[in-house]
């Protein structure tokens, strides 16, 4: 146990002290921090107020549009609260007027103005006229052309002797509340972080499990195995690596979900990414995580030192990774059906079947509702799987580190397995 | 108390056989040279006796006692095959290797620090180990094999790659050593260098013992028929009726002399022949050297063998073809 204990802390402290190392763990949070906080700012800063001028003649047209319009001035509007405020000023035509808000558009202080020409013919129509500072105000000109319509309805509502209130009754919008079920509410922004940690437990079980190939084919072309197998045990070896490199996974991954819920629970961020932003994680949720995290990547870690055993360079390993990738591949094919139904008959088979349980069943654990029986089965059935993996595993090791030269077949392999 | 006790020890892999009814003992202050052509089963010997494999049959005894994996803290192993951790700091890699051997952190760290001095590369301490010459990164590990104060230190090829100066360096190291009591096994296909270093040799070909004994009995047991000669001037002496083959060289001869009983009158008789008609520089007669032995040996445990096979370019070239043969 002494052994494997200094092997594992040599391999830990050895890769927690590579740059490698520190950049990832360090760059990760902050490349989404910074995507995080700088999609904020973007969407809340760029667009500065909005300030356009009514011109026209009729200071009671000018006056009524400028009240139609505003809600959306004090920008309680809920639809428009992402975007910017809209400041209007009402003026009355004079002599120099046209050449004043020319001026003042060319100069940015205003961002378009409202020409009202009276009709020539009385009873007719004005003549609307929207000259923009830029060609993207689009959404002003139709928000303008809802307000001036309301405006000359209830004119027009007013003219046939209705009474102003009767008319604002009748010309109050039909609001549809977008309600949602608060359960739901909740799932989907736990799918949302719940797929979050799906990727991270893909990736670092990938990562990590490649890196114990890795470094069992850096061992056995740096030949420090015969060294080594002077004092330890190839088992011993084994385990203390995988936990070594392990323990390293863990650390990252530690370090990345404390900084991500850091980041989510800082006012700063919730402040500014509103309600777009919601990071929910619950304790069990966590907890887990860390427990299908471990087997599945004891599981993979194992196959992977058995392909690191057999082969004798990183070109080899590329050849035999499949084994690794495939079942890993798959789960990730799979993810989509199984958010989708967590509880499906499908889901309920895949996530009982060793590789794909750690993956999969913490999905399950997560958004569905998988019977305890069942998730003490996966774990079971994991466990069994990884302890018969080991067991191959280490004949496969213990042979294959000291083979230098051509690759073995699988009948030199099944007779490594045979022989103790 | 035997060190090492090998007994009837036989070890095959696949269709090969690598050692075959192998035994020797190595003694407490002694040196020891398991010797042989590459692929011999000079490595796989080594490997039994430290537990890295099993043999199919036979026993291995280290201490007077079966083989137990708990006796490997008293073994210090150089490999053939260097290995280092290349990334890592040498004080690091010494203290991890020296506590692998059941040194404490802080004693590994202190003897780690006396041994680099005593042989001259204080200075690679702090250093990577991949920054290292490949001499310097062969005596860290010659370090690495010898911190836990082992009691059978097992040297395979230590001498490859070294320069003079370190080969010496590591050489009296050795010697040190054995005067301190603790047993050393050479195991090195270059016989001559160990030649006068070794009080016990084991010859091996093919898994094979050839040849076993106190190095100093097996030499006496040989006529002093070798005539190492330089001169300048006519070799017409070599074809005096008592050489039976010679070899000439810029410079010098290596004669072998006929059997003969008046072998010491035959050695006499070229020398005054030889100064007839050359300038003599030299003249010295010897037994056989090791590497001499080892080939007349071999050709008399496989006479279907003709002699030219084995030569001595053969000796330093491995070829598997040995062990398929």
């Amino acid at each position: 146990m002494h052994n494997v204990w200094l092997i594992a802390r040599r391999e830990y402290i050895e890769r927690i002290r590579t740059r490698g190392f520190l950049i990832t763990t360090v760059m990760i949070p902050a490349i989404m921090a910074g995507f995080i906080f700088g999609s904020t700012f973007l969407s809340s800063s760029a667009k500065p107020d909005t300030r356009i001028a009514i011109v026209s003649s009729d200071t009671q047209l000018a006056l009524d549009l400028q009240a139609e319009l505003q809600p959306l001035m004090r920008g309680t509007q809920p639809r428009v609260v992402r975007h910017p405020r809209l400041i209007v000023d009402a003026m009355d035509i004079g002599p120099d007027t046209r050449s004043v808000v020319d001026q003042e558009l060319e100069s940015g202080d205003l961002d378009g103005y409202l020409w009202i020409a009276p009709a020539g013919t009385p009873g007719a129509r004005p003549t609307f006229t929207f000259t923009p500072r830029s060609s993207d105000q689009d959404a002003i000109r139709s928000v303008l052309a809802g307000a001036l319509s309301t405006v000359l309805l209830r004119e027009q509502l007013a003219h046939r002797g209705i009474v102003a209130a009767d008319a604002d009754t009748m010309l109050q919008p039909v609001e549809i509340v977008a309600a949602r079920l608060p359960r739901h509410q909740d799932h989907e922004s736990a799918e949302v972080s719940v797929t979050v940690l799906f990727f991270l437990m893909y990736m670092v079980i990938m990562l990590y499990g490649m890196n114990v190939a890795r470094s069992i084919i850096e061992e056995k072309t740096s030949r420090i195995f015969e060294v080594m197998l002077a004092t330890i045990r190839p088992p011993e070896m084994m385990a203390g690596k995988i936990i070594g490199v392990g323990s390293v996974g863990l650390t990252q991954v530690a370090i990345w979900l404390a900084a991500g819920l850091l980041l989510a629970r800082s006012s700063m961020v919730t402040h500014l990414a509103g309600h777009s932003l919601q990071i929910t994680l619950t304790a069990p949720q966590v907890a887990y995580f860390f427990v299908y995290f471990i087997l599945g990547y004891v599981f993979y870690s194992s196959i992977a030192a058995a392909l690191g055993a057999m082969t004798n360079s990183e070109q080899e390993l590329q050849q035999l990774n499949m084994f690794l990738v495939l079942p890993l591949a798959f789960c990730f094919v799979m993810l989509k059906d199984v958010l989708e139904a967590p509880d499906g008959t499908l889901s309920r088979i895949l996530a009982l079947i060793p590789p794909f349980t750690p993956l999969l069943m913490y999905l399950r654990v997560c958004l569905g509702h998988p019977s305890p029986v069942e998730v003490i089965a996966s774990i079971v059935l994991t466990s069994a799987s990884i302890y018969a993996i080991i067991w191959v595993t280490s004949r496969i090791y213990r042979i294959g580190v000291l083979m230098y030269g051509k690759r073995p077949n699988i009948i030199e392999i099944l007779r490594w397995l045979r022989y103790s | 108390m035997p060190i090492v006790q090998l007994h009837h020890v036989r070890k095959a892999y696949d269709s090969k056989v690598a050692v075959e009814d192998l035994s020797f003992t190595i003694e407490p202050g002694t040196m020891f040279g398991l010797l042989g052509p590459n692929g011999s089963g000079k490595t796989s010997s080594i490997r039994m006796m430290i537990g890295i494999t099993v043999p199919d049959s036979g026993s291995v005894s280290l201490f007077d006692q079966p083989f137990d994996r708990g006796m490997l803290a008293r073994v210090g192993y150089l490999p053939e095959e260097r290995g280092l951790y290349k990334k890592m700091n040498v004080l690091d890699q010494l203290v991890f290797l020296g506590q692998l051997h059941g040194l404490s952190g802080s004693e590994a760290r202190r003897r780690s620090h006396q041994w680099c001095e005593r042989l001259d590369i204080a200075e690679a301490i702090p250093k990577k180990t991949e920054d290292l010459s490949k001499g310097m990164q062969q005596k860290i590990q010659f370090i690495a094999s010898l911190l836990h104060d082992p009691e059978l230190i097992i040297m395979d090829e230590p001498f490859t790659g070294l320069d003079p100066v370190n080969a010496v360096l590591l050489m009296d190291t050795l010697v040190d050593l054995r005067r301190q009591g603790k047993a050393v096994l050479f195991s090195t296909h270059r016989m001559d260098q160990v030649e006068k270093l070794c009080d016990n040799i084991a010859l091996i070909h093919r898994g094979n013992l050839v040849l076993s004994g106190s190095m100093r009995e097996i030499k006496a047991s040989y006529p002093r028929n070798r005539v190492h000669i330089a001169f300048a001037g006519d070799d017409w002496f070599l074809r005096h009726p008592a050489v039976e083959e010679y070899k000439l060289y810029p410079g010098y001869a290596d004669i072998k002399l006929r059997p003969s009983p008046t072998l010491e009158d035959d050695s006499q008789a070229l020398l005054a022949s030889a100064i007839g008609r050359a300038r003599v520089d030299r003249f010295e007669v010897t037994e056989p050297t090791l590497e001499e032995i080892f080939i007349e040996k071999v050709q008399e445990t496989s006479p279907s063998k003709n002699g030219r096979e084995l030569s001595m370019a053969q000796l330093d070239q491995p070829s598997r073809s040995d062990l398929d043969a």
